[in-house]
């Protein structure tokens, strides 16, 4: 019975015709190819998707495939007339993703982990990857505050909750914990997951706290070798104010100057009627030297300029049966827009794994990275204030002018920039190589052991050294520097894995963890102008400063201890529970051991019977997860007391005194964040949408913060483990495939919001305020956001004498100064009219990323925005004019000049008599919103046939530009709304929102090749 | 385990100076930036500064903390040597006496600027724990007298000599000085007279030139009772280069903090003849290298000796120095009812300023006490401007409301007009405001507010 159809299949059928169509949609899809097994056959679907093929034997089986699609095996049957739906990839779905100490697949994360694959990230000029990733993940916050080659990012993830221990991520090189992106280039870059929940990030147990950002390197795959050659060369360009907006040389400098001059002589009661220039009866200071009124330059201009930077990279992998391995080189040069500043690094790197018995594995990573960088004397304004009438010319001997060989007095005895420039050598190489060796042994189904052994060791040099001409105070000066640290780590981990009944998931690890740092440094400085000459700059031509020269040891060890759990229940209930316990030598003995534990669970309701009828949603995940982890970023050995020396020199000789530096607190111990999440995935119409939302609730508790202590214990403060501050946030993605044919067209976006709150200082105290000493102050007050800007609301401007009699003023003021707002109505100006003026961390922070090709195009175009943070632009008063320099004309016009001429009444005046009344209020809390088009790529890779003539197996070019466009809020004066140049929250005296002196962002035009051989 | 032999011990006395070397060279900020000495320039801001300047003295100003804290602090390393005074036992001689009355003369001194520019303060002799340090409540003036009183006797009989001590380091003749002048602030002006009339016995004499005084190569002489030590670029401070212009002096450094200039109110007071006006008072300046004529700009060039540019001097910086003795001397002998005595003590000072008798006072000069105290106080003010002497002298004899109602700041010499300011001093003014910081970091109410603040 069972042979006669059988027999009847044999038969060929002359014709099969069939319609291949997208399961979802129900839309045709042209241009798959449709083949027949085993023979070789085949044809691609028409426009309609229809396709036929002849002569086709009836128990043949066709297999269709299609970019984006599954392939599926279709057999014939006999059938002559075949419907064939195709399903969409769910690759979003398949894909592992590693968490630590192991991967799991995406569907079955139960914790909200961002992913980010390499693409073409690696081929963007963005100089670090930490930039190829801005804008692509909600909750993960890059910004870029300093423009000079090399430079790092500050990486924030769901808001800071430290104040003195630091906020940056933990970072895990392929398993090795506190690693750096310098030790890594974005070539050798295969995925980075960023844990953003406590409860991923809890498996890190100590170091959790600030997140948790995983990188892991490529590896070779099985198959025959390739040779992979990226490269990129462009230019980058310095986003400048421009010379429009700059005050010109001549008479319009010559003009304000005398405004300013006037301004100044009048207030001390002088007439600014007298002559300007040759008259006694004008103090010298009051004067104005015509000369000032000769010379056009525009040093904005002058010194930032348009570089080159390049990048060249080569990678070899494959691998057999038994091994696999990755091996690549990377040279980058970037020369910094302004002179004499450059970053070159050189990379190399293995990743070698080897298969010695179906039972046994082992491999070796090493990644050797050295990196030269040469910076310039920091505070771009110093160098940019230069008035117009400076020549940049060199002189006959070599020299600059100086502004005082123009005027010989009143101005400032700075020297010509372009002397500091060309005389300052700073250099600083490093070297680094993290690297790990391990084994891993299969010891019954299911059930393996890996032991690792890893390192990360780093050699840091500094050589500084000025020439005379490049000081202010005209001598030579120099510095050295040293450091060395050595990272080790041993981990072992045994690991299950299996199946039970086909429905029951069940994994394990359970894991062992030593790390121990030892790092050494040494310094010598030398007594300034000491050298003997100029031709030798290294420390053995000049005498030794013993103030100044100095070494240091310290230590730290981790033992840690930990497992997890994850149990699935038929792909649709997941649970995951972990615990870490790590013990610091940072702590005292009694307060050594931190426990950190998690629990996570996902319902993935997609999965259950009563859902299937609801076709176009194909997944829908709900998950809650609770974490504790911590933070351990304080000095070594700050639980005990610290001496430290107090120099004096009883008989005129230099003796190290000796005083106590420190209170000890043998009490110390773990800062603790405690988090919720609470997050959806939901995937629709085949995952052409995939959405995930989280909320989060997070605690940092235990706060190691340096609260303020009465005086008249002898110290000013203490390290303790007091206060809390709550980061509570809201984040969004979503990922959309537009367009899928022959025109593709995807687009992600990201969305998060955060709110930071002091919910508790302790100590029973209600606010510490932090006071620059240009008046604005930063205050911790419970209720808000930490660091918030505090001082005096502007109300106005004081017009005339009437109204200075009139209005509530601080001791001191004059009219042209700020007109505070009188917040207590109490008829005075005093501190307790001070307010909350609002913070340097955004409210709002969006990416977007939209990926399109077409044949053989692809463009992707990645936004950031950032909207509410504010910025203490401190760097306007250099443009001010105050010490006869250039003149910024968006913060010099509308300036109250005299009663006559009053300005906007907005401006105050800004002299330096007048600063003291400037800084205190928010008349330099400026909106550092802003939207950026960070990176535009357009490639164009070369068809088939092409490349196979070239022996090549993959050839695309590029044209990428980065910072295309940046689009800042209107009354914003710096150069980049990002450029903040204090360390950001670093202990309680910080500044975060000050900017002093940030670079300009660049343009990079580059063209790039990435070819495959 | 630091704290276990005698050498420890002598690292931590160090330590204690150190607090106060670091100190003082910015004193003057608290000290004389409210008095008719100075007036603030624009180029160097000094959080706080400007509110000093303007006689708005608010319990937020940070150079009023920043004096508290780190006074606090020396007397925190005096009181740690006192603690441990005991537990080494490997001291030679009388070597752990001496350490012990250097820790106590520079706790009375500490606490001796303590109770003038607050009054009465937390009486801290001890190790403080931070629950400690919450609730203890400021001791009367009287009680802070009294301890400085009790050290200072102490340290008499146990410090040595001069020629048994460093220079820098306490001495039995520092604190036989600092006794007597810690008398005349308490008004005790027989005992004052007793201890200041003692520190004679100590072979201090005024040096022929004043301005020697003020020169690095000279600093060790016998005019200098107690000063305390720098040494360029290694443990030197600023004050060569807060008092001198931002462009610099040729010869001195080529740039300045100015941080505050010469105010008119003093430069008019000083006679051409004195010959400490030419060592205290630059008058014309030009920038270094610069081609151009000298130019009408006063500043303070008391403490103008040559450094590196605007980093540090190595210039010492006298805490008590034979002059101030002899006028406070003066002060005590006129109190005590021997105006001639006085007068020959005050004109010790004069003759040694002006070369010669010549300008000496009679005492027909004297008309009235009022008169006596406005020559001394005048001569306080030529001979120690500048050295933290004036703010204390308005204030303890009253004078402050009056002398800063109207101040003089810069003066045009073209056109011969002083830069006239009004001032508003306020009786309460006798005391700085107590650190709202330091309030706020006590228990509440433990720590009282001066009144009026």
């Amino acid at each position: 019975v069972f042979l006669i159809p059988c027999r009847a299949w044999t038969q060929a059928l002359p014709s099969v015709e069939g319609l291949v169509t997208e399961r979802a949609t129900q839309a045709a899809l042209p241009g798959a190819a449709v083949t027949l097994k085993g023979s070789g056959r085949g044809v691609t679907t028409d426009a309609e998707g229809r396709f036929k093929l002849s002569d086709v034997p009836a128990n043949a089986v066709l297999v269709i495939s299609y970019v984006g699609y599954q392939t599926t095996e279709v057999p014939v049957a006999g059938q002559s007339n075949l419907q064939i739906r195709l399903d969409a990839v769910v690759e979003a779905l398949d894909e592992m993703v590693v968490v630590g100490y192991g991967s799991v697949k995406k569907s079955s994360v139960t914790s909200a982990i961002s992913k980010i694959e390499n693409t073409i990230l690696d081929q963007m000029p963005a100089g670090r990857p930490e930039s190829a990733l801005v804008g692509r993940m909600a909750g993960v916050n890059i910004t870029q505050e300093r423009s000079s080659p090399g430079a790092a990012p500050t990486i924030t993830i769901r808001g800071p909750g430290s104040i003195s221990a630091s906020n940056d991520p933990l970072i895990v090189i392929d398993g090795f914990p506190g690693g750096s992106f310098n030790n890594i280039n974005m070539n050798d870059v295969e995925s980075i997951e960023v844990l953003k929940d406590a409860s991923s990030a809890a498996i890190y147990g100590s170091r959790g706290a600030g997140g948790v950002i995983i990188i892991t390197t490529k590896k070779g795959k099985q198959g025959k070798s390739r040779l992979n050659f990226n490269s990129y060369a462009g230019i980058a360009v310095p986003m400048v104010h421009g010379p429009e907006n700059w005050a010109a040389g001549g008479q319009d400098f010559y003009d304000y100057t005398v405004r300013y001059i006037n301004r100044d002589f009048a207030w001390t009661g002088g007439d600014p009627s007298l002559p300007l220039w040759g008259d006694d009866r004008r103090p010298a200071q009051y004067r104005v030297n015509p000369v000032i009124a000769e010379g056009n330059h525009n040093w904005e201009d002058i010194l930032l300029n348009p570089e080159p930077i390049q990048n060249y990279s080569l990678s070899l992998s494959g691998g057999g049966k038994e091994s696999d391995y990755y091996i690549s080189g990377t040279f980058r040069d970037e020369r910094g827009t302004i002179m004499n500043t450059g970053y070159r690094q050189y990379a190399l790197r293995a990743n070698v794994n080897l298969e010695i018995s179906p039972r046994f594995r082992a491999g070796f990573m090493i990644s050797p990275n050295y990196s030269e960088r040469q910076t310039y004397p920091g505070g771009l304004q110093n160098l940019v204030k230069m008035p117009p009438f400076l020549s940049p010319e060199k002189q006959e001997d070599g020299s600059y002018l100086r502004p005082l060989d123009y005027w010989g007095s009143t101005v400032s005895s700075g020297v010509n920039p372009l002397a500091t420039l060309e005389g300052t050598h700073n250099h600083t190489n490093a070297f680094n190589n993290v690297g790990e060796v391990y084994g891993e042994l299969d010891l019954a189904d299911g059930l393996a052991i890996r032991s690792s052994f890893g390192f990360n060791i780093s050699y840091a040099t500094t050589d500084n050294f000025q020439e005379s001409r490049a000081t202010n105070l005209n001598r030579p000066t120099g510095n050295a520097a040293d450091s060395r640290v050595y990272n080790l780590i041993n981990e072992n981990v045994l690991s299950y894995s299996r199946d039970f009944n086909e429905v029951h998931n069940f994994t394990g690890i359970l894991g062992a963890s030593y790390q121990y740092n030892t790092s050494r440094a040494s310094a010598l400085a030398a007594e300034p102008g000491s050298f003997a000459n100029e031709i030798i700059p290294t420390l053995n031509n000049a005498i030794i400063s013993p103030g100044g020269s100095y070494t240091s040891k310290s230590q730290w060890g981790l033992t840690s201890y930990f497992a997890r759990i994850n149990y699935g229940y038929n792909e649709k209930y997941l649970l995951s529970a972990s615990i870490r316990t790590d013990g610091s030598s940072r702590f005292g003995p009694e307060t050594r051991w931190g426990y950190f534990p998690s629990a996570s669970a996902a319902w993935r309701i997609s999965r259950e019977d009563f859902f299937k009828p609801v076709r176009f949603i194909n997944e829908l995940k709900l998950r809650a997860s609770y974490g504790v982890v911590g933070n351990f970023n304080i000095g070594d050995f700050q639980y005990l007391g610290t001496i430290g020396d107090a120099l004096y020199s009883p008989g005129g000789q230099l003796i190290q005194g000796q005083a106590q530096a420190s209170i000890g607190n043998p009490a110390l111990k773990w800062e603790r964040t405690q988090s919720y999440d609470i997050g959806m995935e939901l995937g629709l119409f085949n995952n052409r949408v995939s959405l995930v939302a989280d909320h989060y609730n997070k605690l940092t508790k235990d706060l190691l913060y340096n609260v303020s202590i009465p005086a008249i214990s002898g110290f000013t403060n203490a390290i303790v483990n007091v206060g809390d501050i709550r980061n509570k946030g809201f984040e969004l993605e979503l990922t959309t495939r537009n367009l899928i044919r022959d025109f593709k067209w995807g687009t992600s976006v990201n969305f998060s919001i955060n709110k930071n709150e002091v919910t508790n200082l302790g100590g029973g105290v209600d606010q510490v305020i932090n006071t620059h000493s240009r008046g604005m102050a930063w205050i911790l007050r419970e209720g808000q956001p930490m660091f918030s800007y505090y001082g005096y609301r502007q109300a106005g401007v004081i017009q005339t004498e009437e109204e200075l009699g009139r209005v509530p003023v601080m001791a001191g003021q004059f009219p042209g100064t700020v007109r505070y707002d009188d917040v207590n109505g109490d008829g005075a100006i005093t501190p307790e009219d001070r307010v909350m003026l609002g913070s340097f961390m955004p409210d709002i922070v969006m990416g977007m990323v939209n990926d399109l090709s077409w044949k053989n195009f692809d463009l992707s175009i990645a936004i950031q925005s950032s909207l509410g943070a504010k910025m203490y632009n401190l760097e306007n008063l250099y443009y001010q004019g105050p010490t006869v320099s250039a003149f910024l004309l968006p913060v010099v016009e509308g300036q109250w000049w005299s009663e006559q001429e009053p300005g906007d009444g907005q401006h105050p005046a800004t002299s330096l008599a007048a600063l003291e009344y400037v800084g205190n209020s928010d008349y330099y809390l400026e909106d550092a919103s802003f939207l950026a088009v960070r990176n535009i790529n357009l490639g164009f890779t070369f068809p088939v046939p092409v490349v196979e003539k070239l022996r090549l197996s993959h050839l695309r070019l590029y044209l990428s530009v980065s910072n295309a466009f940046l689009l800042k809020s209107k009354g914003f004066n710096g150069y980049n709304p990002e450029g903040y140049t204090d360390n950001g929250i670093d202990g309680i005296n910080s500044m975060p929102g000050l900017n002093n002196g940030a670079e300009p962002v660049s343009r990079i035009f580059a063209l790039g090749l990435n070819a495959n051989f | 385990n630091f704290y276990k032999t005698a050498d420890d011990m002598d690292k931590a006395v160090l330590g204690v100076y150190s607090r106060y070397q670091s100190r003082m060279p910015r004193d003057w900020t608290l000290l004389e930036m409210p008095t008719d000495h100075l007036y603030m320039s624009s180029y160097r801001h000094i959080g706080g500064l400007e509110a000093i300047n303007n006689l708005d003295f608010q319990p937020q100003n940070d150079i009023i903390r920043n004096f508290w804290q780190s006074t606090y602090n020396g007397i925190a390393r005096a009181n740690t040597v006192l603690t441990y005074l005991d537990v080494p036992d490997d001291y030679i001689g009388t070597r752990k006496e001496q350490l012990e009355a250097e820790a106590k003369f520079m706790r009375a001194l500490f606490y001796f600027d303590l109770v003038r520019v607050f009054g009465g303060v937390p009486k801290v002799t001890g190790i403080l724990s931070i629950d400690e340090s919450r609730e203890t409540p400021r001791a009367p003036a009287e009680e802070i007298y009294a301890l400085i009183i009790a050290d200072l006797t102490d340290a008499i009989q146990k410090l040595p000599g001069q020629e048994a001590m460093a220079r820098g380091r306490a001495t039995k003749g520092a604190a036989v000085a600092l006794l007597g002048k810690v008398y005349i602030y308490m008004e005790d002006w027989e005992n004052a007279y007793r201890y200041l009339e003692q520190a004679d016995e100590f072979h201090y004499r005024l040096l022929d030139d004043f301005a020697s005084l003020w020169k690095v190569a000279n600093e060790d002489n016998d005019e200098v009772i107690f000063a305390m030590k720098y040494i360029e670029n290694e443990n030197g401070h600023l004050l060569s280069s807060d008092f001198i212009p931002y462009f610099g002096v040729e010869g001195v450094a080529s740039s300045g903090l100015e941080v505050a200039l010469l105010a008119w109110g003093l430069h008019k007071e000083y006679d051409p003849a004195d010959t400490r006006k030419a060592a205290t008072v630059a008058e014309y300046w030009k920038a270094p290298g610069s081609a151009g004529p000298e130019e009408w700009r006063p500043y303070v060039k008391k403490f103008a000796v040559p450094h590196s540019g605007r980093t540090s001097s190595g210039l010492d910086l006298p805490v008590l120095r034979y002059a101030d003795i002899l006028l406070l001397k003066a002060e005590a002998l006129y109190h005590l009812n021997r105006p001639a005595e006085a007068l020959a003590e005050l004109n010790k000072v004069r003759a040694r300023a002006f070369g010669n008798t010549s300008h000496n006072y009679t005492l027909a000069d004297i008309a009235s006490p009022e008169d006596f105290l406005d020559k001394l106080l005048l001569e306080r003010q030529l001979e120690l401007a500048f050295e933290n002497q004036r703010w204390f002298d308005l204030v303890r004899t009253g004078r402050f409301m009056e002398e800063l109602d109207q101040v003089e700041w810069s003066y045009n010499k073209a056109t011969e007009t002083p830069q006239v300011v009004d001032l508003d001093p306020r009786p309460h003014f006798k005391y700085f405001p107590i650190p709202q910081h330091e309030i706020d970091q006590a228990s509440p109410g433990v720590l009282t507010q001066n009144e009026g603040y």
